[in-house]
């Protein structure tokens, strides 16, 4: 139901006369400061891997400088009677990753735990703690391309066939590769969809990504291999990326909300996310 | 514990006992008409010279007053006309219907007399005003196009909710806190073209009035206002036409005679053709788009006899956004059949039947990647019956009765795509019975003190079928609840006192107080300042209580230069209870468990509105300043801390000049001047994902640049001739004349060729916007 919303907003915005009418520019505006927060990046997924934690710092609005990471802290997974020591990454400080690869399991709750470090800078360190729990969901079983040219816009569809459970709230976030390179590598072209509108356990020919001619990077060619990544994730993620996402596209008063901070599942103050996620992938050719 | 309404009915026996003595009484009772049109005047004013009594011609015109038989005389004004008088002397009851001639052009000859501006001393309402069709006109507009939105977003107390749009706020009220009117059926979007321009056409309007919070008790349902528009009954004399083609839009309206004095009708139509332009547009984005809206007015007036006439009215508007990859088509239906009848000279009473149908229809055509069409109406039926009981010179009685049904289809939804199996999915409907009883009584004590006192009695019952979830207090879905058909599941009623007092210090000042109570049971899911026509309105229900509002203010009224200066200072403070606001990043579009999304607390309002208004043979205008403030305290929402309601604007001003510098060329201007809307900044960001996020510590802590505009019009008209039916003006007019760029939007991005800088970026939706409008009459 979400992603249909966003599909109406996308509508709304080509066919309202303001983008032609209003006009943008930027300006120099005064903000005050704020006290650093702790920023969390992790996911455990099915993928037999090193799992990562990113810790890194918040700053003022217009630092303009990449967001510092943080080292030397103490990060911990635990999961099933296991607790596992992160070890930093010499040459990517503020990443932490997992001492072996593994592979996460759907139903399994995994928590996170941070700690000796001092965001705030007082002297006293601080801790931080968060939860997830890996959601068991859909069937991938394959994906289309279909071509699809309009006035606008022409390139491919691509669409997902999948089986999920019926009668129960499921949540999805979609990624999607060109001969193995990630199209959708920032959170913004991350998209989430919530089968709400859909409770007869399948999803047929979903569309889930847009391979669009006009954008060099994006554009499909024939012999491309295009592998489409299927996650199933928590309510808490599929709100913390729908929020993300109003955040960056930004306000505009005929159908946006007030601005407000996105809501974490980080303790004590922190922001980011903690997720846990299923991963399925299947790949096709592009014709 | 004190009935309220065995209270009322008290006071109002004694009040009548005190107004009847002796005396031989008589009344005189009739229609106050304009001489050339037949056109029932609205609010004229009906005085008795010895200072007696006086009174007011009702919405339809019809007026009637006791008095006692001795010699007196009888004057009859409306602005805009001459004033008639009539010497009198009542040996029996009479019937007299008067008909007034209008000005001969609009600033000319403005007979000032101490009757005609009597009504603002006099007039028991305090926070209302009455907008004479003939000062819109006056008013430089948007695309040169008259809205009575827009003038009434000039008046003290009432501030727009955001550039262009017709949304309004009402001391510090929400849009959703209006009731809006035309021919006594709701409107629930009143805007075209996404708010540039309101539904309604100034050649079919006759009579406009707003009431701030005071609302007559006839009324009830919104907390802030009623914006109650009237249409013209058509011209009961003769054939006549009037229109305008302008540089977006152009209009036409017949109205004339079937029978002569018995029989008239009123067609209005009014199409836009701005895709007319845009195909000459060399970029395909624009050139594509069909952009337009049309409307019609019409209405079926039958005098049968002097007892006895039947209105019927209807309105029909529709706007098109589409282009090859969407389309948008909303608006409005609004149909009433009225039926006035004269019980006697003393009891004048009015029956109402009354349609609305709002509708909108979203979509990408068959075919496309994922084509989906989204639908959605809302549907009130309604009666009313209203009685006004003339009882004597000192007395007068409202009383009567409403019921409305609503229908709320929020949405059915279909969608597939080549390859896929089409779905559909439909949101819950809602069904509601609203209704009302009100009793109401003015009466005169004495030459300089009056007194108006009222209550409203309204109920409200959800109507099955529906689904009712149940929530935990982490607004969670923990169960839900189906009702069948017919089923009357929940039900919330409540008493609405309305109270007005004016002293009158002499006659050229008064003092005036007001306390009312209003509950509103149906509101709007938006939290958005603008808004769009696809928002949803949701019923109270077991979740959702009514909101509650109650509203005191005082006011001084003053008229200086023999009545020709008007002055106001009105103060208020209303307290809103049970207050609607949404979750951060609620979620409203086609959400079947919206009321998760909604969070509940208080606001308040409070401020002081000055009015000035002058007019005289060349020249009218006024200024309106508002100082107010309104806050919101949710414990949900901003951690508990109260902040700004998103229409809080400490300052708004406004300078409309109206000016005659020779006989056939007017000039126009308004100047506006307010404070910037509340806003959210970001004080910090991080980075997730290669993307930066804000940080913010509170809702509406800053405020985007003041906002001020300067608009100015030049109105030509064509040469009068004797016996010259045609009439024509040209009007040149600029919008935003000094081209300020203000602000409707404040954005912070990423930028896009070094990600780690960020930038604000304004956008801003006019520059100066020029406009040629030729009106015509004939």
């Amino acid at each position: 139901m979400k992603r249909i919303c966003t599909y109406i907003r996308d509508c709304l915005a080509a066919v309202l006369l303001l983008g032609s009418v209003s006009c943008t520019e930027r300006v120099d505006i005064e903000l005050d400061s704020t006290y650093r927060r702790l920023i969390v990046e992790a996911e455990v997924t099915t993928d037999s891997v090193h799992h990562w934690v990113i810790l890194t710092t918040s700053g003022d609005y217009f630092v303009n400088e990449p967001a510092m990471g943080v080292s030397g802290g103490m990060v911990e997974l635990s999961f099933e009677n296991q607790i596992l020591a992160l070890t930093e990454i010499d040459s990517l400080p503020g990443t932490y990753e997992t001492p072996f690869a593994f592979r996460g399991m759907p139903g399994t709750t995994y928590y996170l735990d941070i700690s000796q470090v001092d965001i705030d800078q007082d002297g006293q360190y601080e801790n931080y703690h968060a939860t997830s729990t890996m959601p068991s969901g859909a069937e991938l079983h394959s994906i289309e391309l279909r071509y699809f040219e309009t006035p606008i816009v022409s390139g491919y569809v691509v669409q997902m066939y999948a089986n999920h459970p019926p009668d129960q709230p499921d949540w999805f976030g979609f990624k999607i590769r060109n001969n193995g390179r990630l199209l959708t590598d920032t959170l913004i072209k991350y998209n989430v969809f919530s089968d709400e509108l859909f409770d007869d356990g399948y999803l047929p020919g979903l569309p889930v990504g847009f391979l669009s001619d006009d954008d060099p990077l994006q554009a499909a060619h024939p012999g491309d291999t295009i592998t489409f990544e299927l996650n199933c994730i928590e309510l808490f993620y599929y709100e913390f990326i729908t929020a993300a996402h109003q955040e960056i596209i930004g306000n505009n008063p005929l159908f946006s909300g007030p601005p407000a901070n996105i809501k974490s599942n980080i303790s004590n103050g922190a922001r980011g996310a903690f997720a846990a996620f299923s991963v399925q992938r299947t790949s096709t050719i592009v014709p | 514990m004190i009935n309220p309404f065995k209270s009322i009915l008290l006071v109002s026996s004694l009040f009548i006992l005190l107004g009847l003595n002796g005396q031989d009484t008589y009344t005189i009772n009739g229609f106050v008409r304009d001489a050339s049109t037949g056109e029932e005047l609205l609010g004229a004013n009906v005085v008795l010279m010895n200072g007696e009594a006086g009174t007011m011609s009702n919405e339809y015109g019809y007026y009637s007053l006791t008095t006692g038989s001795g010699r007196s005389t009888i004057l009859y004004s409306y602005v805009g006309y001459h004033t008639r008088t009539f010497p009198l002397q009542l040996y029996s009851d009479t019937v007299l219907n008067v008909e007034l001639e209008k000005l001969s052009l609009l600033l000319d000859e403005v007979t000032v007399s101490a009757n005609r501006t009597y009504s603002n001393i006099s007039s028991l309402e305090t926070g209302a005003t009455r907008l004479p069709v003939h000062t819109l006109r006056m008013i430089p507009a948007l695309l040169g196009e008259v809205d009575v939105i827009k003038a009434i977003q000039l008046l003290p107390g009432v501030q727009v909710t955001s550039e262009g749009s017709s949304g309004f706020s009402v001391r510090g009220g929400g849009r959703d806190q209006n009731l809006i009117l035309l021919d006594e059926a709701t409107l629930y979007n009143p805007s075209h073209l996404l708010g540039f321009l309101s539904v309604f056409n100034n050649d079919a309007i006759k009579d406009v009035k707003l009431y701030k919070g005071d609302i007559p008790a006839s009324s009830g349902g919104r907390l802030s206002s009623l914006l109650d528009v009237r249409m013209k009954e058509g011209n009961k004399k003769q054939f006549s036409a009037s229109g305008g083609i302008g540089t977006i839009a152009s209009r036409l309206t017949l109205e004339g005679p079937i029978v002569r004095d018995k029989i008239s009708y009123l067609l209005s139509a009014r199409r836009t053709y701005a895709d007319l332009f845009l195909k000459l547009a060399s970029d395909k984005t624009l050139s594509q788009n069909r952009l337009f809206f049309h409307d019609f007015n019409t209405k079926l007036n039958f005098v049968i006899n002097e007892r006895n006439r039947i209105y019927l009215s209807g309105y029909y508007g529709r706007d098109v956004f589409a282009n090859d990859y969407a389309g948008m088509y909303f608006g409005n239906r609004a149909l009433t059949f009225r039926w006035n009848h004269l019980f006697s000279k003393k009891l004048f009473s009015n029956f109402s039947f009354l349609n609305t149908h709002y509708f909108y229809d979203l979509g990408t055509p068959e075919g496309s990647f994922q084509h989906f069409n989204w639908k959605s109406y809302l549907d009130d039926f309604g009666f009313k019956g209203d009685f006004i009981w003339y009882l004597s010179s000192v007395h007068t009685f409202r009383f009567g009765a409403s019921a409305t049904y609503h229908i709320i289809k929020p949405g059915t939804i279909i969608t597939d795509s080549p390859g896929g199996i089409s779905q559909q999915a439909e949101l819950d409907h809602d069904q509601a019975l609203e209704s009302g009883a009100y009793f109401s009584g003015e009466s005169n004590l004495g030459k300089r003190f009056s007194l108006r006192y009222g209550l409203r009695y309204s109920r409200f019952s959800n109507v099955g079928p529906a689904t009712v979830y149940s929530y935990n207090d982490k607004y969670q879905v923990t169960d839900s609840t189906l009702y069948e058909i017919g089923d009357f599941f929940n039900s919330y009623q409540g008493m609405e006192p309305r109270f007005a007092a004016n002293y009158m210090l002499n006659d050229n000042q008064a003092v005036k107080a007001s306390y009312s109570r209003a509950i509103q049971y149906l509101q709007l899911a938006s939290n958005s300042t603008a808004g769009t026509p696809l928002e949803i309105w949701f019923p109270s229900s077991p979740n959702i209580k009514p909101q509650v509002s109650d509203q005191v203010s005082v006011g001084y009224f003053r008229n200086f230069l023999d009545f020709k200066l008007e002055t106001s200072l009105e103060l208020y403070y209303k307290e809103m209870s049970n207050s609607i606001d949404f979750r951060d990043h609620a979620e409203l579009m086609l959400n079947p468990k919206l009321e998760g999304e909604l969070r509940i607390g208080d606001a308040v309002s409070y401020g002081a509105e000055l009015y000035l208004k002058y007019e005289s043979k060349n020249f009218m205008g006024w200024i309106s300043y508002t100082l107010s403030r309104t806050m919101r305290t949710f414990p949900d929402i901003n951690e508990g801390v109260p902040y700004p309601a998103p229409y809080d604007k400490p300052h708004d001003l406004a300078l409309v000049l109206g000016y005659r510098i020779f006989p056939r060329i007017s000039l126009g201007l308004n100047w506006i001047y307010s404070t910037g809307l509340p806003y959210t900044f970001p004080s910090g960001r991080y980075e997730v994902m290669g993307n930066i996020l804000p940080l913010y510590t509170g809702r509406n802590e800053y405020r985007l640049p003041d906002y001020h505009r300067l608009d100015l019009s030049v109105t030509v008209r064509g040469k009068e001739k004797a016996g010259k039916r045609w009439s024509g003006e040209w009007v040149f007019s600029a919008y935003n004349a000094y081209a300020r760029k203000n602000v409707w939007t404040l954005n912070f991005r990423q930028d896009s060729a070094d990600p780690n800088v960020t930038y604000a970026e304004m956008t801003y939706l006019f520059s100066i916007v020029p406009a040629i409008t030729y009106n015509f009459k004939f």
